[in-house]
């Protein structure tokens, strides 16, 4: 155990990486982003006309809308950058030529992966801390739990941490980083878009039923639902405010899903690495 | 300290080893030689645990390089033929990386980095980032990574690729103090005068096998034994050809002012004539020095077939 604590892997990595350009100039950007969002949401709840007259707005409506919006852009663009981070750790040694370097010495191969998948998780942990002040804005106003903070914060640390593991998968399995790249862009596309249309379209077929059928409306079973089980965004749910949505939500089987596509991810790549080596 | 068995790696594309056997000692610098394809850097990526062989053995000081690759590693220093090198790192900061990949504890750890740093004549430059050094600079770099965990074998394939002339001499220096220090060296190379110049034994491979060296058969004449002779004169070189064409079969490999390198047919005694006719021509010889077949010539009879 004290191996991976004390991995040379990360202490190289994350001095390779910190000396990079986008070191400063990612968090730059991602707070400019987060700041543009979160200023939008305020505007858009206390605008009266928005509004249409309907109530006078209160703290706890600007503090939840803050909360919300900075949760979900926040994770979005941090879905846009972890396979940046972590698809090309392992081409770019298969590039550079170095990998049989790290092969060779006596580094297992489990500590080389573990230092690629802690400093590609550890730069994503480092913007998610940055934007933690604008999440606390939303604390200000009111409307927000701390027990939301933290569920939003763990389901991202989660969803970032599996998606991070799914690059380094590519990484291990591709000899070029741009292939790797667009491989694990392609994975994250298929989890947040293609299991959003499934659901639609399960949502839809089994709506019609129960209308054709002139049943009562009720919640659709967890079976509708499954695909969006592995969406990135569908852990977040549960951090709405309405009650009867939060019911509507299963976080534990997505959650679980999440843990063990990152497990799996994690075995492939350590086989790919092991087996792998003729492509060096 | 090296004993390969019959070891065969398959590749998809028919490349590969099939059936290549060798030993080599504890006190041995070892060449392995072959046309492109014939095997050389599989063989060395299997010793250096980087693959797997298909089926036969290969063992380092005991150790099988299959089931005991951690055991294997901690023993063997390789440098592969297009070594990477991190860039961004200072010179300092790479070798202290690897240093800590082989597990190097304090003190001994501050004294491979400071042996590695004097040795690879780095001195001055520890805290350059290494896209800084110049080829041979990172080639010394990388050697002396390669040492860092003082390993019992080194496992070098063409290590000498892209180095200028003065870069290979310090390399070829620095190997033949390795092997003096009691390091067991596998060169892979293709220029032959460096191998020849420190290597203790040559192996020849070609097509995944080991390659036996045809004896030379001047008798048949299928495979004539020749002989290169340098002579230092003072004289007209007109007499000189008149010496030399009494050789049938000699080749003039090099001629400038005073200084004739010329290969004959033939061993020591056709070299003996050749000086006694120099001297018998009225020529003063200021040096003569023979030398039996070459490693090229070597390496023409063992894959001349392969290359016409």
């Amino acid at each position: 155990m004290r191996r991976f604590i004390t991995n040379p892997m990360i202490n190289k990595e994350l001095r390779q990486r910190l000396r990079e350009r986008r070191a400063w100039l990612l968090p730059t950007l991602y707070l400019l982003i987060l700041s543009g969002t979160a200023l939008f949401a305020y505007y858009l709840t206390t605008d009266a006309e928005m509004q249409g007259g309907r109530r006078e707005v209160q703290g706890a409506d600007i503090g939840l809308a803050i909360f919300l919006t900075v949760v979900f852009t926040q994770i979005v663009a941090l879905l846009l950058m972890a396979p940046v981070f972590s698809a090309g750790s392992i081409t770019i040694e298969k590039e550079q030529r170095t990998l049989a370097g790290l092969l060779t010495s006596l580094l297992s191969v489990p500590q080389i992966w573990w230092g690629k998948f802690a400093t590609a998780l550890l730069y994503l942990l480092l913007l998610l801390s940055s934007a933690l002040p604008m999440l606390a804005l939303s604390f200000a106003f009111g409307g927000v739990e701390p027990t939301q903070l933290i569920r939003a914060t763990a389901s991202t640390i989660l969803v970032l941490a599996s998606i991070s593991a799914v690059g380094l998968w590519c990484s291990a399995t591709f000899r070029r980083s741009i292939h790797s790249t667009a491989a694990c862009y392609g994975i994250v596309l298929v989890l947040s878009v293609v299991t959003a249309v499934v659901f639609g379209i399960l949502m839809s077929h089994w709506s019609s039923n129960h209308i054709l059928g002139m049943r009562r409306a009720e919640e659709p079973p967890a079976y509708v639902q499954a695909p969006l089980f592995l969406n990135p965004l569908y852990p977040l749910l549960s951090i709405m405010d309405d009650p009867d949505f939060r019911e509507f939500i299963y976080p534990t089987s997505s959650w679980m899903l999440f843990a063990a596509m990152a497990c799996l991810a994690a075995a492939f790549a350590m086989r790919r690495l092991t087996r792998g080596s003729d492509q060096i | 300290m090296i004993e390969v068995d019959a070891i065969e790696k398959t590749f998809r594309g028919g490349r590969g080893l099939h059936g290549f056997s060798f030993r080599l000692e504890s006190n041995e610098l070892v060449g392995l030689v072959g046309p492109n394809g014939a095997g050389k850097t599989t063989l060395i990526k299997i010793l250096a645990t980087l693959i797997t062989a298909t089926s036969g053995t290969a063992r380092i000081d005991g150790h099988d390089v299959a089931a005991s690759s951690t055991a294997v590693r901690a023993i063997v220093g390789y440098l592969p033929d297009v070594a990477g090198i991190y860039q961004d790192m200072r010179v300092r900061e790479f070798l202290e990386f690897f240093a800590d990949a082989f597990r190097l504890k304090e003190p001994r750890r501050s004294q491979a980095i400071q042996r590695a740093v004097e040795v690879s004549g780095l001195q001055d430059r520890t805290d350059e980032y290494v896209e800084n050094l110049s080829l041979g600079w990172k080639q010394r770099l990388l050697l002396a990574k390669t040492l860092l965990h003082e390993p019992k074998v080194l496992l070098l394939d063409e290590p000498a690729t892209g180095l200028d002339p003065l870069a290979r001499i310090g390399l070829r220096e620095q190997l033949k103090h390795l092997h003096a220090e009691g390091v067991a060296i596998l060169i892979s190379s293709h220029i032959l005068s460096d191998l020849e110049d420190m290597c203790t034994r040559i192996l020849f491979i070609a097509d995944g096998k080991n390659v036996a060296e045809p004896a030379p058969t001047p008798l048949t004449g299928t495979a004539p034994s020749r002989i290169q002779c340098e002579i230092g004169f003072h004289g007209s070189p007109k007499l000189l050809n008149q010496a030399l064409a009494g050789f049938p079969g000699s080749r003039v490999l090099e001629i400038k002012d005073g200084f004739l390198v010329v290969e004959l047919a033939g061993g020591a005694a056709e070299a003996s004539s050749l000086l006694r006719a120099i001297v018998n021509s009225g020529m003063v010889v200021e040096h003569f020095d023979a030398r039996g077949p070459g490693l090229e010539e070597r390496y023409r009879r063992a894959f001349g077939e392969r290359l016409s």
